[in-house]
């Protein structure tokens, strides 16, 4: 299964296999981990390599805090706030 | 799949409400995006704020996300936006008089702080040295299909034409070279492991 991590992380799974290895990713935390280091490992070869000390989870609670939702007329790219 | 495309099946997702599709891209880019975030702006702290900020901006305007450009281009355009917005807030925070912005941002890291967070720098600095001493250690084909993608950016079909194999042998390579690092790489990260995704 990890391939399909790898597979996921880089694209490379076809369109009907994507929601399944997504998935099965989320509800693993072992292959949570495999898609977070695969990641790290790319952006540490790019010269970066900083663990994720909880950046991503620091983003994803600031959704729900804010009860973020899809808006349908908003433009992210002509936000000028 | 091409690479332009390489995340439309996880943007759809997303845009149909799938918030683990969204996390994932989240994961896949925080590092690119803080990267280019810190060209612009000076603290690192207001760096993560911004940051935060590019992917809820992101997140509220999925809708509009067309396809038209890579998701990844996308983002990095809100990425711009926000920065400059955040200047525009705090021009203090403005990296004038910087005559090395690239250098500096090359060098930032997410997150670390020199001096106010000395163990985070250390196990940055373990990982990397973890992930070099791994790559000698790989073998030559399975290390340089891991490099030609990740470092040299090329999609894998090209990499199949550049070694002359099939796809579906570059696609075990990656694997096999990620998975190889990753072992090397869990006594360093083992403490971490609740506060990734």
């Amino acid at each position: 299964m990890s391939l399909k991590v790898s597979l996921l992380l880089d694209g490379q799974l076809a369109a009907h296999e994507v929601k399944d290895a997504l998935d099965e990713t989320t509800a693993d935390p072992g292959l949570r981990d495999r898609y977070t280091v695969y990641r790290l490992v790319g952006d540490a070869l790019r010269g970066n390599s900083t663990p994720d000390d909880g950046y991503s989870i620091r983003i994803f609670d600031r959704i729900r805090r804010e009860g973020m939702r899809i808006e349908s007329g908003y433009d992210p790219l002509a936000d000028n706030r | 799949m091409q690479t332009a495309d390489q995340d439309s099946e996880l943007v759809r997702l997303a845009q149909a409400g799938n918030a683990k599709a969204f996390e994932a891209l989240v994961v896949k880019y925080q590092r690119r995006i803080a990267r280019h975030v810190a060209r612009y702006v000076r603290h690192s702290g207001d760096v993560e704020d911004v940051v935060q900020d590019v992917f809820i901006r992101a997140y509220r305007g999925l809708a509009s996300f067309r396809g038209d450009s890579a998701f990844f281009s996308w983002l990095y355009r809100i990425a711009t936006n926000a920065a400059l917005s955040h200047l525009k807030r705090d021009p203090g925070d403005l990296l004038l008089g910087d005559d090395a912005p690239e250098e500096r941002a090359e060098a930032f890291e997410p997150g670390v702080s020199d001096a106010e967070n000395p163990e985070r720098t250390l196990m940055a600095k373990q990982i990397a040295d973890t992930i070099q001493r791994a790559l000698t250690r790989l073998q030559p084909e399975l290390a340089e299909a891991l490099m030609l993608y990740e470092v040299e950016g090329k999609p894998y079909a090209e990499i199949a034409g550049i070694l002359d194999i099939p796809i579906g042998t570059v696609r075990t390579r990656i694997y096999r070279a990620r998975e190889f690092i990753a072992k090397r790489l869990e006594p360093v990260l083992g403490s971490q492991r609740s506060q990734r995704w």
